[in-house]
């Protein structure tokens, strides 16, 4: 039972910490910020959680508070991402090398106010 | 068993500290407020992973409340933050 659980907990820490790399990799790399945005929504969402089951697994924590933990961090990790997306399309950050732009037609805006499309004339590689 | 768990348990510690390094190197180089802000949630989030580790280096359960408490500070800040900078106003 001992060898079982610390099984789980080396297969989850392994995990979490690839997920973790690959968003701090993907905060570095990408280009713009909505991209970026999908990136570091990983590490909350898929990084903790795994060494919160981890953690649960192996220290003697209980079911209750890690779980409780878990749930706040899936409700709290796309309520910011949303935030921190909408605040960026509001104050007008533009997208690299985007084709279109359904929210700027949905508000109503026109085409050479909208925030994004930075090269719509540009033609496609 | 125990000592592949020691040793997954500190590389995935030193790994961390790497990213929280990282994030905050970023975070000092960003290019709009909106980048600065992310930077800063990462942050947190990645203190939050290092608390988990070292909880489960020591298997003392006392560093998952004080996980608890940032998890919640650290969104409750970022939101209330990203509303500031879309309106220009708090509330």
């Amino acid at each position: 039972m001992d060898i079982l659980l610390q099984a789980i907990a080396v297969l989850a820490v392994l995990g979490g910490t690839f997920f973790s790399v690959l968003g701090v990799l993907g905060y570095v790399r990408l280009p713009d910020v909505y991209t970026r945005l999908h990136a570091t929504g990983k590490v909350g969402v898929f990084g903790v959680v795994l060494l919160l089951v981890a953690a649960m697994a192996w220290t003697p924590l209980g079911l209750g508070k890690g779980l409780v933990l878990i749930a706040l961090l899936l409700l709290a990790g796309p309520v910011t991402s949303h935030a921190l997306g909408s605040a960026a399309y509001r104050i007008g950050i533009p997208m690299k090398r985007a084709l279109r732009d359904d929210l700027a037609e949905h508000l109503g805006r026109t085409a050479p106010e909208t925030p994004g499309l930075t090269n719509r004339t540009e033609p496609s590689s | 068993m125990t000592t592949i768990l020691n040793t997954v348990l500190y590389l995935a510690l030193v790994v961390h500290i790497g990213l929280v390094a990282i994030a905050l190197w970023r975070l000092w180089r960003g290019e709009n407020v909106i980048d600065r802000l992310m930077g800063f949630d990462l942050s947190g989030i990645l203190v939050l992973a290092i608390l988990v580790l070292v909880s489960l280096i020591g298997r003392n359960s006392i560093y998952i409340d004080v996980a608890l408490g940032l998890a919640a500070l650290g969104f409750i800040s970022t939101v209330a933050l990203a509303k500031y900078i879309a309106d220009e106003q708090m509330f």
